[in-house]
């Protein structure tokens, strides 16, 4: 690695110094839930505050949203240019005429098959399925059963 | 006891109808909690103070009983029982809802959007400030990404 080059401030640098504060963490209350740590990172596939899933401390990190008009977007980074946000960036669109199966195998060839980041291969895989299953139109909810009075009170009033 | 022939099911693959295609299917109404071990309390009331129903002046709220004399402290036979260490609950089953879900408190839809991938564990609590304007679009995000809310009545009533 040509180190004179690059800016010599490693992830794991950045890792510890944000590791306890940052923009995109969003810490809970120990006594509500027993003090969850959420990310709001868009690189972040599993949403979780750890180091894996860090994607704007790592080099190399894998971000999956939802498209304009369905599908989803994948987004990741070129490591040559992982201290430059606004460059860094590098975005594939997986259209949602796709079949999820095409999809999740395009998601797992560019993150994983390239040897990108192989070990995020089944949490984007199963992040596009969230977000694809989240583009199926919602079911509406079913009638409620009456029950006791107000039943008796709805049959009256059909018949 | 009457034995009866066992005859294959042979209508199975015909009664089946093909899935729909993707677009026309619908999402999962509410994805459900990830399989735990069994929920166990092992004290399901609230640890009240000694002679707090005695008294107005003394309040619910737990205070060990301190006194030289005391019955409860000696853990006397009838008496109350004091909180102690041995009755908290299962690590793994702490915090958890009946449901299965550990309440995630959320105040919009950008708060909710980071249960997408955690939707069989964690379920969305809307937190009391939130206006019934906010609470529908909370709401409706929320069942798109099949992600349970605790209080999905609050504040907002159903045309009827």
């Amino acid at each position: 690695m040509a180190a004179a080059t690059l800016p010599n401030i490693s992830s794991d640098l950045i890792w510890e110094v944000v590791r306890s504060n940052n923009s995109y963490l969003h810490k809970t209350g120990a006594a509500s839930n027993g003090g969850v740590q959420f990310s709001r990172d868009p690189l972040n596939l599993k949403n979780v505050h750890s180091r894996k899933y860090a994607g704007f401390v790592n080099e190399k990190a894998v971000g999956i949203a939802p498209g304009e008009k369905g599908g989803v977007v994948v987004t990741s980074k070129k490591a040559a240019a992982a201290h430059q946000p606004s460059k860094s960036a590098a975005q594939t669109s997986i259209g949602g005429g796709k079949s999820t199966r095409k999809t999740y195998k395009a998601v797992a060839a560019q993150v994983a098959k390239t040897g990108y980041r192989a070990d995020l291969r089944a949490a984007a895989i199963e992040r596009a399925s969230a977000i694809r299953r989240s583009q199926l139109p919602v079911k509406a909810d079913p009638e409620p059963k009456l029950r006791g009075k107000k039943a008796k009170a709805a049959a009256a009033g059909e018949s | 006891m009457v034995l009866v022939p066992f005859s294959p099911r042979t209508d199975f693959f015909a009664s089946r109808p093909p899935a729909p295609p993707a677009e026309q299917r619908e999402a999962v109404k509410m994805v459900a909690a990830k399989k735990h071990v069994p929920i166990v309390k092992k004290h399901k009331t609230t640890f009240n103070r000694h002679q707090s129903d005695r008294f107005d002046r003394v309040g619910a709220s737990w205070r060990k009983p301190k006194g030289i004399d005391g019955r409860v402290r000696r853990r006397f036979r009838g008496t109350i029982r004091m909180p102690k260490i041995g009755y908290g609950s299962n690590k793994k089953t702490r915090f958890l809802t009946p449901s299965g879900h550990k309440a995630f408190l959320v105040h919009n839809v950008k708060d909710l959007e980071l249960l997408l991938m955690h939707n069989r564990t964690h379920a969305a609590e809307i937190a009391s400030a939130v206006s019934s304007r906010k609470r529908i679009d909370i709401i409706s995000r929320a069942k798109q990404i099949g992600v349970k809310v605790t209080n999905p009545k609050a504040k907002v009533t159903t045309e009827v």
